[in-house]
């Protein structure tokens, strides 16, 4: 028989991947416009681009964790249709922002 | 050993790439019987992208530089300013996909149409995702490539 439930990790990895996305499309244009941040990001692990996937992991894992602890731990009530549109969102604007930066304001 | 290195890098994603296509195929005719093999090339897949991540970002800190010098001064400058930028960067999202793909395929995918939708949009956004890296790729070693010919 058909059903329509999705798991609580699938809704709140979900949810944080759309985030996690956007978050690292902004890293991208913050550390490009900021030297001090540039610098600091290459110190922190040795490579600003290291640093960088690690911090947007981290955030993502995080991200999860807090949207699997909603409603009493119950997680985020979503409709499947929603967490497609949103998780869609997350990437195409995340792309949109990365590859934009680079091909104008960069 | 660098080309070694690149090489696997190639190869891993492709397999990467290879699997998100298989698992599209496989979803769209998701029943009992191919339930396990469906979260096993799940697992598959994220290994893969984890694998040809992790070597392509070894040697992306520790070689790309001379490659980077070469292209920067030879007459495909975007190769590095445009492709390689958004690459390195685009590539971390792929990542974040492929490992929520497990997840989505720990789900009964022959019992709940929603979970299937949901695979069927990662698994297409991953292929399509892993397409524009081997094609961006390819731009960037050609931007080394026209950089090394004599003028």
């Amino acid at each position: 028989m058909e059903n329509t439930s999705l798991s609580k990790n699938s809704v709140s990895f979900g949810l944080a991947l759309a985030l996690a996305c956007v978050v690292n499309a902004i890293i991208v244009v913050v550390k490009e416009k900021s030297d001090a941040v540039m610098n600091g990001m290459k110190k922190v692990i040795g490579h600003h681009w290291t640093t960088h996937t690690v911090i947007v992991l981290a955030l993502f894992f995080l991200f999860a964790w807090l949207f699997g602890r909603a409603n009493n731990g119950k997680g985020m009530t979503i409709t499947a249709g929603r967490l497609i549109s949103t998780l869609l969102s997350g990437v195409i604007i995340a792309g949109l922002i990365i590859v934009g930066f680079y091909l104008i304001a960069d | 050993m660098n080309e070694i290195i690149l090489m696997s890098h190639v190869l891993f994603g492709v397999a990467c790439m290879t699997s998100a296509i298989w698992l599209f195929v496989e979803v769209l005719n998701a029943n009992e019987a191919n339930l396990v093999r469906i979260r096993r090339m799940s697992w598959a897949a994220a290994a893969a992208m984890w694998l040809a991540f992790i070597i392509g970002g070894y040697w992306y800190v520790t070689a790309y530089s001379a490659d980077k010098a070469i292209i920067l001064k030879g007459p495909w400058p975007f190769a590095h300013n445009l492709v390689m930028e958004t690459k390195e960067h685009l590539v971390i999202m792929l990542l974040l996909l492929v490992t929520y793909l497990p997840i989505v395929a720990s789900n009964n995918l022959a019992t709940s149409k929603d979970a299937r939708k949901l695979m069927l949009w990662v698994t297409g956004i991953i292929a399509m995702l892993a397409l524009a890296m081997d094609g961006e790729g390819a731009i960037i070693a050609m931007g080394v490539k026209v950089g090394l010919l004599p003028k």
